[in-house]
């Protein structure tokens, strides 16, 4: 007798733990995110071969700004926090003791690349009103 | 002070699901979760079920999750976490009662490790103990602190969802007798690791290595082994 030992998703988000754990959500998020884009992508462009108006409609979806800045934050952290990930399994030794700072780093680092990809994306919206 | 404690209670005579049972009591800053718990089932609520042996954070049975984190009840106090504390037993693991849980899986996975010292060789001429440099010793010094609470294993999301992950402490034990220059299991050890379940569903989450009572890089550990089974090295 006892509960299940199924863990819901509410509780596993609920789950405090550090920087690196949050970075861990972020990535499967990212993971997700791209996985979403390609579909759409791939549905859309299927569809409008086949002359199907939902073509036209999931291109609009991918196109908009902010579909673009949202695919933009899964590409990248996706892409940097893999960085990190690659760089501490390489170099664990040297690299896993510092790994708070190495997470501040990629913050650091994610932010000015996110915000510049943003920022230009937002001008370029901008700039077609 | 007065303390708001929110408590996860679960009886499998009568609930079919748990629930969360709130208990104000006056506790000192410096009192542990433990003596919380304690004091309620002493006083308030005599049902009230968890592990507890040593109370010094040596046993390791009262790991529980304490505000959202694990941590052992007895060696976190009060002001650490405030006047509003919650109670729960650890994820990824059947609840037997209240904060009680079937620390089954956990020890199979334990026992898929070989934990313990396997060395066929006949002894040194002088009949006597198989020497170790204190370099040699310092290799696996951090592992050998492993309490088995269990902290760590259940703070990780790769357990969460699957509990056959053989999990932090099952890799802290291997490490422990992996780097051990007496002992000879390495390679049945590192075969072991390299199954489906075994390291490569670790995803660096680090939440093991918060979550150590004992201080123990578990995530390096990690890495260690890792590398060893790339390399094949041991050094």
């Amino acid at each position: 007798m006892g509960l299940k030992r199924n863990v819901p998703l509410s509780a596993a988000l609920g789950y405090k733990g550090q920087g690196p754990f949050l970075a861990f959500i972020l990535h499967r998020v990212g993971g997700a995110g791209m996985a979403i884009f390609i579909t759409m992508h791939v549905l859309s462009t299927f569809a409008e071969m086949r002359g199907l108006a939902i073509g036209d409609a999931l291109n609009k979806v991918y196109t908009s700004p902010p579909f673009q800045i949202f695919i933009l934050f899964c590409v990248l952290f996706h892409a940097i926090n893999g960085l990190r990930i690659t760089l501490l399994d390489i170099f664990h030794a040297k690299l896993m003791p510092h790994y708070r700072k190495i997470i501040a780093v990629e913050w650091v680092v994610f932010i000015l690349v996110f915000g510049f990809a943003a920022v230009s994306v937002v001008a370029t919206a901008i700039g077609r009103m | 002070m007065e303390v708001t404690v929110k408590i996860f209670r679960y009886n499998p005579e009568k609930d079919a699901r748990g629930n969360y049972v709130t208990y104000k009591i006056e506790a000192e800053p410096t009192d542990r979760i433990l003596d919380v718990l304690e004091h309620i089932k002493g006083k308030t609520d005599g049902a009230l079920s968890f592990r507890r042996s040593c109370a010094h954070g040596v046993c390791g049975s009262d790991a529980m999750r304490i505000n959202g984190r694990n941590r052992l009840a007895c060696k976190v106090l009060v002001r650490d976490v405030g006047a509003n504390i919650t109670i729960e037993p650890l994820l990824g693991m059947k609840v037997k009662k209240d904060l009680i849980v079937d620390m089954e899986p956990f020890f199979n996975n334990y026992k898929k490790m070989t934990p313990y010292l396997v060395n066929n060789s006949p002894l040194p001429a002088d009949g006597r103990e198989r020497l170790q440099s204190p370099e040699q010793r310092a290799r696996f010094d951090e592992s050998t602190k492993c309490i088995l609470c269990a902290a760590c294993t259940t703070s990780c999301p790769s357990f969460w969802a699957n509990d056959e992950y053989f999990g932090p402490a099952a890799f802290v034990t291997a490490h422990r007798f992996i780097f051990d220059s007496r002992d000879e299991g390495a390679s049945q050890r590192l075969m072991v690791l390299a199954e489906t379940d075994g390291t490569v569903r670790c995803h660096t989450a680090y939440n093991c290595t918060d979550a150590c009572p004992r201080e123990i890089h578990i995530t390096q550990a990690i890495g260690d082994l890792k590398m060893a089974m790339v390399t094949g090295k041991l050094e």
